[in-house]
């Protein structure tokens, strides 16, 4: 799909059910389209507990944002947790201005997510 | 703190339909570019769903040409009636349920539902329908504050004229490929005259039967080995195929005669540069030097050629290679009143008269690729092909020099 050149990768970790994905670069063009293919194979084999984690994630613009958009849309159609951890301050204003963060829950660090959703499962 | 929300959110906005701009106008495929469009426009309100459809004139119909959330509805095709596009806000973004009285939107209400649209833009450019864009609800909001309203609107003016520059450039790029068609097909004409032609000129002679397709040969064959430009080496081509054109009107038995010519007949026949330039002269070629080289085939760098007489410096190199390439096929070729000569023979005949009859330079060429094909050196097109047993007897006859 988005075939731009871009500076972008994505590592994916399972730890029991929690998915982390970790977006590495530049998320528009070419990683937001990576990204949303991951996302919806991850949704599509039934992950209910997904952790975006922004600590290498340099640079988002609206196509990233439509992308991440799209994640906490589907994952709230599966009635699945999504966590975002780690973001810079300038990522979290412009998913706080774009109102992504009023459907995800916020953490600092990937582990407190984790614990967090674990958590949510011994529940 | 509103203030500095409202700013922030503009300086995306901004950002955003700067980013639009780029991608829009982008050397990437078109549905590659309508389909980041419309992913941008739905990252500056954070719409998880969106379609946008293109009017497709001939089918009089929306044709979905790239979405999100709706692949289920990829190949939706919406038919328009003519005063459908009338009741639409032109480049204004409105809210479908307002529109809920219109036919269009009764006749598509199921799908409209099913694209979770709640916001529509009619797209315009020029006065031309475009198509429209729809988004569906909002993740956070359910409105549009007015300034995102005006962004919308910009947006739809962006991607507007991207779909009609998109359009406008694949009705010339068609226009360019049907010409392109058309070109080859009056090249290939022009190519098929100009052989009928010069079969009709070898017609007049049975003992020189394709001289003129072996001279166009020789000669495209020297002119390509001395770097000559693809357009050059076409236009020799041509001229080997049509320098004896001026025979035509010279009487055949004259042509085939095998006893000495009568001093009006030899002014016939050297005429026939004369005539073919005359003949010529009146097509405008696409290469001009096709008439020269013709006209002057038989001028020679001693100044004792014909029609003028020329000496070496009035002589171009295509000129010396059409003189060099016509009488090397005259020799190895039988005449009526002689036989053709070996090729061992001919080779010797170049050589001795290179600087006289033929230029210098031109000579040495050419029997460095005679060479070299006789060698089986060559990496080019054959030039003797017509010479098999000739260069097998050239072969015996020199010995190990030539043997490969």
């Amino acid at each position: 799909m988005f075939r731009t050149v871009s500076n972008f990768s994505l590592s994916l970790k399972t730890t029991d059910d929690v998915v982390v994905m970790t977006p590495r670069g530049y998320v528009d063009g070419l990683g937001a389209g990576q990204m949303e293919e991951a996302s919806e194979a991850v949704l599509g084999k039934g992950a209910k507990k997904l952790i975006v984690n922004f600590s290498d994630t340099q640079f988002i613009n609206s196509v990233g944002v439509s992308v991440l958009t799209t994640v906490v849309h589907r994952t709230q159609q599966s009635s699945g947790m999504l966590c975002f951890t780690n973001m810079k301050r300038v990522h979290r204003e412009v998913f706080d201005l774009m109102g992504l963060t009023k459907h995800v829950k916020v953490f600092n660090e990937e582990d407190d997510a984790i614990l967090y959703l674990n958590r949510t499962k011994k529940n | 703190m509103g203030t500095r929300w409202d700013l922030k959110r503009m300086l995306f906005n901004l950002s955003a339909l700067v980013d639009l701009g780029q991608e829009v106008t982008s050397a990437k495929g078109y549905a590659e570019r309508m389909r980041t469009a419309v992913y941008v426009i739905t990252g500056m309100f954070s719409v998880p769903r969106a379609a946008l459809f293109v009017y497709d004139p001939e089918q009089r119909a929306l044709v979905h040409v790239a979405g999100k959330g709706n692949e289920e509805l990829q190949d939706v095709r919406l038919s328009l009636r003519s005063s459908d596009v009338q009741q639409l806000p032109r480049n204004e973004p409105f809210p479908i349920r307002d529109m809920r009285t219109v036919p269009f939107f009764q006749r598509y209400e199921d799908i409209l539902a099913k694209l979770d649209a709640r916001v529509m833009v009619a797209l315009f450019a020029k006065d031309e329908f475009i198509g429209v864009l729809t988004l569906g609800r909002r993740l956070s909001r359910k409105t549009y504050l007015r300034s995102e309203w005006d962004v919308l609107k910009v947006a739809a003016h962006q991607l507007a004229s991207a779909v009609h520059n998109a359009r406008l450039f694949a009705q010339h790029a068609e226009k360019a490929r049907e010409n392109k068609r058309l070109y080859e097909d009056m090249r290939r004409i022009y190519h098929e005259t100009i052989e009928a032609f010069a079969t009709a000129i070898d017609a007049k002679d049975e003992y020189t039967k394709n001289h003129s397709y072996r001279v166009a040969h020789y000669a495209s064959a020297i002119a390509r080995q001395m770097g000559w430009r693809k357009e050059q080496v076409e236009a020799i081509y041509i001229a080997g195929l049509l320098h004896d054109i001026g025979k035509i009107i010279i009487d055949r038995k004259v042509i085939n005669k095998d006893s000495d010519l009568t001093s009006q007949e030899k002014e016939e026949i050297k005429n026939h540069p004369q005539v073919s330039y005359e003949i010529l002269s009146k097509i405008r070629f696409p290469w001009k030097e096709v008439v020269h080289f013709i006209r002057h085939h038989h001028e020679r760098p001693d100044g004792r050629g014909y029609p003028d007489a020329l000496g070496e410096k009035d002589l171009s190199d295509g000129v010396k290679i059409l003189a060099l390439s016509d009488a090397f096929d005259a020799m190895t070729s039988d005449r009526p009143y002689r036989q053709r000569l070996p090729l061992a023979e001919a080779v010797r005949e170049i050589e001795r008269c290179a600087g006289t009859q033929f230029d210098h330079h031109i000579s040495t060429v050419f029997i460095k690729m005679l060479e070299q094909e006789i060698k089986g050196k060559s990496h080019g097109q054959p030039i003797l092909e017509s010479m098999k047993m000739e260069i097998k007897a050239f072969r015996d006859a020199n010995g190990p020099r030539y043997n490969a």
